[in-house]
Formats: structure tokens, sequence, C-alpha cells
């Protein structure tokens, strides 16, 4: 049984916990005692992960670090479809690591402006919000310009990839460390599109979609 | 003040969904029901004052995402009251209801409750431009514009509404909406036949313009 | 209304904050760090630990000389100061006292509010089933039936006869059933909740919200709990409390105003808002006005 060393609140942790649930693969949570405790800065979890950071993944003896590199690992094991992390697709690939790489941004910049509004992380906050609301508009421009096109996810017309699940945990969660999406409205309606994706679950500080019925009135979007 | 602005191209709020913008300081949900009603209503849940914007269209209502009151599309009549299932809400339990004009291409609200529909031809053929949200005052947004637009004359159709060629035979109209003392939505469109082929390379070109324009105007806020 | 120390050109808060104590930090951060930097009614102030557990508060601000703090105390894991003169004791919560039960704080977490809202949503009975879906509340179990609030004689208000269906009202995984809560509210910006434990029903879980009132628009969300020790440990609560508190945050911070109205006549309430309008009508009838919208404002 896979182990996902977690913290609820953790958007980083949600990434794969999400992933976890649209693939079903069945998993422990070990929840790790975060704030403010920092049990992710002791010595036995360091000997897990130097860096300290959550997640951490152990799946029968394999222990990997990083949300992106589990993400990654977790869609070629258990994907069968191949959708989700598409190997043989050299262009395609490489245009979901360019936007994992993106995600990571996001975590250093609203990321990290949320633990400092939240749980006081000292951190020049000026800079996080303005650094979060440059990438915000890099990602509403290319969402605004997919939709034209008829493109529903970051990186493919017609089904969500790995980078879709990577952005959206410090997207969704970027106003509560100040950064306010009202001029992003292609990214709301993105936002939207995932929480209807078959396997969702809500995180605290995000609300689940009403019903199942997304946005214009289609039935469900399978995973 | 009596006047309409836009707040949205037309195809950004499709039915079932809701989305938040703002008007000369007045925070707005902008919200279209099932039906394809579109409401613009004061972004406050009268009863705890809960921005409306974070709430589900279900149907013909929106729900607010704090005690699940519902509320009536056109009217913003309270329907449903869950901590008393039973009982008909009071008529007076409703957000302020502020009229919306759509003329096939913008949606327009006016601030003043009771105003009379405007009377306009339907828009002629065209494309919607890419809006872009502007950190400037709209004054700064207007001088820029009016200093021309693809080294072409824009004129001044009124305090808010510019017009120049884009490249005969295609006229772009741009519309300021003054979302606060220092930030501007610019909502733009070329009028005139457009054939499909021509559709995405002239949203690009006129994306990256408008964009231009954008930040050079912060820039100038910026000093 | 006495009024107390105008801070820089704002006006003087009143009395019955000013002089009381409030909370200022969590002691575990503070125990790794050794200082920390926080702000109490718009006043900058520096916690600090010395090696031999001696807590010194100083505070600081345009205009104010820097002066350490009288009236400094470390209680229930918080560190409590006053910046002014304290008449009383800091409050009393008589079941962290109960040899048995686990006592912690929560985890302290910001939250661009007044604290007065926040001690209302704390108060709050009909989101329970839509905000923490699942957990303290679920539909169709969304009707809140008729309870008694009546005032404490030393002041505040208290709320029994609330009962709730609950499928999981804490951290065990117990099955769900009829909750009876109490609400007290003591000090303008604490309230405890105490509710009956799931293992033993006569048993109340006690879980106090403390709101350190940082500006009119923003504070400091401090919890304690103290539990009968069935199935839980202080890490389960912690991860439980952030939880749930971690829904209504987003709720909070987009409440507008930020102040919580005090005019019966700015927000409606209905029967299920018994609570909040004796919570708000208690509030107006001391004098409370930092962090609201007194009557008669705009």
């Amino acid at each position: 049984m896979l182990t996902l060393y977690d913290y609820e609140l953790s958007g980083n942790c949600y990434k794969v916990r999400l992933l976890l649930n649209m693939l079903q693969v069945p998993f422990t949570a070990r929840a790790i005692d975060f704030h403010p405790v920092r049990e992710h800065k002791s010595d036995w979890f360091l000997k897990l992960n130097p860096l300290g950071q959550l997640p951490v993944i152990d799946d029968d003896g394999l222990v990997l670090r990083d949300a992106q590199a589990i993400l990654v690992y977790l869609a070629s094991r258990y994907d069968e479809s191949g959708r989700w992390y598409p190997r043989d697709d050299a262009a395609a690939l490489g245009k979901v690591s360019q936007w994992l790489g993106f995600a990571e941004g996001l975590t250093t910049t609203a990321g990290a402006a949320r633990l400092h509004d939240t749980q006081f992380l000292d951190v020049d906050i000026g800079k996080c919000r303005a650094g979060a609301h440059a990438l915000l508009r890099i990602l509403d421009e290319h969402l605004w310009f997919a939709e034209q096109e008829g493109q529903q996810w970051l990186c493919s017309v017609d089904h969500p990839t790995i980078a879709d699940l990577a952005c959206f945990p410090y997207v969704m969660l970027s106003e509560e460390g100040g950064v306010f999406r009202m001029p992003y409205p292609a990214i709301r309606r993105w936002g939207e599109r995932v929480k209807h994706l078959a396997g969702f679950k809500p995180m605290s500080g995000i609300f689940p979609a009403a019903t199942l019925t997304p946005p214009g009135g289609s039935p469900p979007i399978p995973g | 003040m009596n006047r309409w602005f836009p707040v949205s191209a037309c195809g950004e709020v499709a039915p079932n969904s809701v989305a938040h913008t703002q008007l000369l300081g007045q925070e707005l949900v902008l919200w279209r029901a099932a039906s394809g009603m579109l409401n613009a209503w004061e972004n406050r849940c009268p009863h705890r004052g809960v921005r409306l914007s974070l709430g589900n269209c279900i149907g013909e209502e929106l729900r607010c995402q704090y005690h699940a009151w519902r509320f009536a599309t056109g009217s913003g009549q309270c329907t449903h009251i869950p901590s008393h299932p039973g009982q008909k809400p009071a008529s007076t339990m409703r957000p302020m209801v502020f009229p919306v004009f759509e003329d096939g291409a913008f949606a327009w609200v006016n601030l003043t409750p009771d105003a009379a529909m405007p009377v306009s031809a339907a828009e002629g053929p065209g494309l919607n431009l890419r809006s872009i949200f502007t950190v400037a005052a709209v004054a700064t947004v207007r001088q820029l514009l009016l200093q021309g637009y693809a080294e072409r004359a824009v004129n001044l159709v009124d305090e808010f509404t510019l017009e120049g060629a884009a490249g005969p035979p295609l006229g772009i109209r741009f519309m300021l909406q003054p979302v606060t003392q220092g930030q501007t939505i610019v909502h733009a469109r070329l009028r005139g036949a457009i054939d499909a082929a021509q559709r995405l390379p002239l949203l690009r070109t006129h994306n990256a313009r408008m964009t231009a324009v954008r930040d050079r105007a912060e820039a100038l806020s910026a000093c | 209304m006495i009024m107390s120390n105008p801070v820089n050109d704002s006006p003087p808060v009143e009395s019955v904050l000013w002089d009381d104590w409030h909370p200022v930090a969590e002691l575990a951060p503070l125990q790794r760090t050794g200082i920390l930097h926080t702000m109490l009614f718009g006043v900058p102030l520096t916690v600090t630990l010395a090696a031999d557990g001696a807590v010194a508060v100083s505070r600081h601000g345009a205009g104010l000389p820097d002066r350490r703090l009288e009236h400094v105390d470390c209680r229930y894991g918080l560190i409590w100061a006053s910046l002014g003169t304290p008449t009383r004791d800091i409050i009393d919560f008589p079941e962290t006292r109960e040899s048995d039960r686990i006592v912690c704080t929560g985890g302290s977490v910001g939250v661009a509010v007044s604290g007065l809202r926040a001690v209302e949503n704390f108060l709050d009975l009909g989101h329970l089933a839509f905000v923490h879906a699942g957990y303290l509340g679920e539909e169709p179990y969304t009707e809140i039936c008729t309870y008694k609030v009546e005032p404490l004689p030393e002041g505040g208000i208290l709320a029994t006869g609330c009962r709730v269906y609950q499928p999981r009202p804490s951290p065990m995984d117990s099955q769900g059933f009829d909750v009876d809560y109490v609400y007290a509210v003591r000090r303008p910006y604490i309230v405890a909740l105490l509710k009956a434990n799931p293992v033993e029903k006569e048993r109340m879980d006690m879980i106090a919200l403390l709101a350190q009132p940082v500006t009119e628009e923003r504070c400091v969300a401090h919890v304690l709990m103290a539990y009968p020790p069935h199935n839980v440990d202080s890490a389960s609560l912690r991860w439980f409390q952030q939880l749930i508190f971690g829904q209504d945050r987003p709720i909070l911070e987009n409440q507008i105003p930020k102040r919580l109205p005090l005019d019966p006549r700015a927000e409606i309430s209905i029967r299920a808002d018994n609570s909040s309008a004796h919570y708000r009508r208690w509030l107006a009838s001391i004098g409370v006005r930092y962090g609201a919208v007194p009557i008669g404002a705009s």
C-alpha cells in the first residue's frame, strides 16, 4: 500500500492526493504535524527527505520527494490510458514539463505568499505577490488562447494532464495570500473545469463545484 | 452614475457559471442562469456579507457559499434558506440588482438600478478581442490610445469609447470599463467581415498590441 | 465609556479592550526561534523568550516611545499581554485543569478580517452543513432548531440547546450523531465551544477561538483545545482543527465589510442567528468599537 506523507493544508500534497483519487490508487496518508510543530524538519523526517519538505511517497520501498516528480511517477506507473503523462509524444511531454516548471514558480510565489499570510512565513511578501501576478497573467493569456482553439486544458485539447493538477492548487489558493484573481477570467473557467473532473475532491480553501453539470451544460468530464 | 458600461464579452460567461467584476468601485457578481439570463448584482450576500461571486449557479438560482441561501435569477429574491427550510423568505432579503443589457457582442451594466434599457441595434459582424485588465486609471489608458493604435489614428466617441481603423476594411472600437480609480479593463472589437482563417492571427496580433498599451499605461502609472 | 492611550493619530481604543489581556503569540514557535514580531491594536510588538524561560513583550511604532509591556503572562501555551492596565485576570478555561484531558493549542492562523467576525463565525450553526460538509454537518440535516441564548452574569453570552447532526464531529473516525453544542463568549474577542464527546457523551470537548486584534480588519486566530483522551492526541487535534478552520478562512476573508456591523439593520438575521444577534447587541452595550462598525457609523 502506497504511503503518502501528507499535510492537509499543503497545496503540493493536495496535487498528489488529487491524482491518486483520479487514478483510483489506494493509499495511506501519514499526517505530518506541520504547524506549528514543524515535524517535517524533524530528524526522522529529514532522513526520508533531506530537504524537509512535503509531500513524500513511499510506494513499496520506492521513496520519492517533490510533488511534480511524484505526479510523473504516479501517472507513468498507474495510468493505463497514458493520457495524464503522454510519454509517447515528445512534443506533448515537453509541454507538460514546461508547465510542471511553471507550477514550481507558483509554489514559490503564490504558495509562499499564502504561507506568509496564514502561518507567518518570513518572506518578502510584496515580491511574492508581484511574482504571482506575473505568472497568473501568463497563465490567463495562455488559457484564453487555448479556449479560442477549443482547447480545455493547459497542454491538450480534450484531456487534462498532470500539468493541470500541478498548477491548480496554488492558483486556486492564491487569494489566501492576497493575490486576487478578478483580473483572470480564463483561469476561473479552467478552475471550474478541473473541479468537474471525475475523482475531484476539494481541500480546505477550495470550494467544490456545485453539481456534476459543468458550465455550458454538458455532462461530467471523465478524467 | 446613469451610464452603461461594458463588463464582459458575452461569450465569457457561459450558462451555469459565475464571474466577478467591478465597475467604478462597485463589486459585481456576474452570473448566467441555465436558461441564459445574465445577472449583475452587488457582490455581497445580504445575510452576512459574503461575496456572492464565491457562490454557485444552480439552474435558475445563485447559491451563496456560506449558508447556501438561494437567490432567483432576474429579481434577486431569496427563494430558500436551508436553516429554516419550511419558511418562505421575505422579499426584502435580496442583494442589489443592476440592469444588464447584451448586444450580441458585450454585456453592459448600469449602476443606476432603474435605468432604462438602451435603444440600440445589435452589433454587426466582427470579432471580440481579448479584454485586457490594466492597472492604470481610465484617463491614462484613454490618452495612450488617442496617441494612435497600430500606427493609425484613434478618435474619441465619448469619454469611455474610442474608434479607429484596424487595417481596411476593418474598424476597431475600444470600450473602457473603469474598475476602480487605478484599474481599467480595455474591451475591444474589430468591426467588419472576418473570415475564419483570419480569426486567430487577428486575435494574436491585437492581443500583442493591446498588451503593449497595457504595459505602457502601467509603467506611466508606476511613476 | 473610558478611552485610553491614542495610537499614533488613530482614535483611542476603548478601555474595555485596551485594558484587557489578549493573546499575542503561540508558545511553540516562540520556543523555537526565541523571538517573534506581531501587532496588537495596530501597535507593533516584539515577543522574546529568554534562555531561562522569561517572556518579554515590547511595543514600538512611529510616534510612540519603545517600551516593555508591564502586563505579560504565559498561559495555556499562549503568550498574553495588555497594552493598558488589566482590572481582571486572563480568561479562565476550567476544562484545561482536568488532569486526563489532552490540552494543546491548535496552530495560530492569520486572517484578513476583524477578529469579531471570526468569533461570530465560530458561533454560527447554519454554515456547518455546507462549509464543513462531511464533518460538522451535511445535507439534508440543515435545519437549525430554536436554541437558547442568555446573558452571563459576569458579562458575555451563553448559548445552549444547540444540536446539529455531525457525520464526523472530531478527529476520530466515529459514527455520526446529533451533537449537543454550548457556546460561551466571556470576552469580546474570545469564544469557547463545548460539544458532546463521541465516546463519553456526558463530557464535552472544549475548543476555544481566541482572536488577537492585529488591526480593525485583521486578526490572528489562536486556538486552545481540551479534549477527553479518547482516541485523540494533540497531533490529530491540530490536524482536524486546521482542516476545519481552513474551510472557514476564505469565507471570513470574503466578508464585506471586514468589520462586524453592530447595527441590526445592516445585515439580515434569522432565527438561526440567535447567538450572533445577542453577540452583536452585547458588544454594542459594552461599548466595543474596534473591529466593529458601530451603530450609527457609516
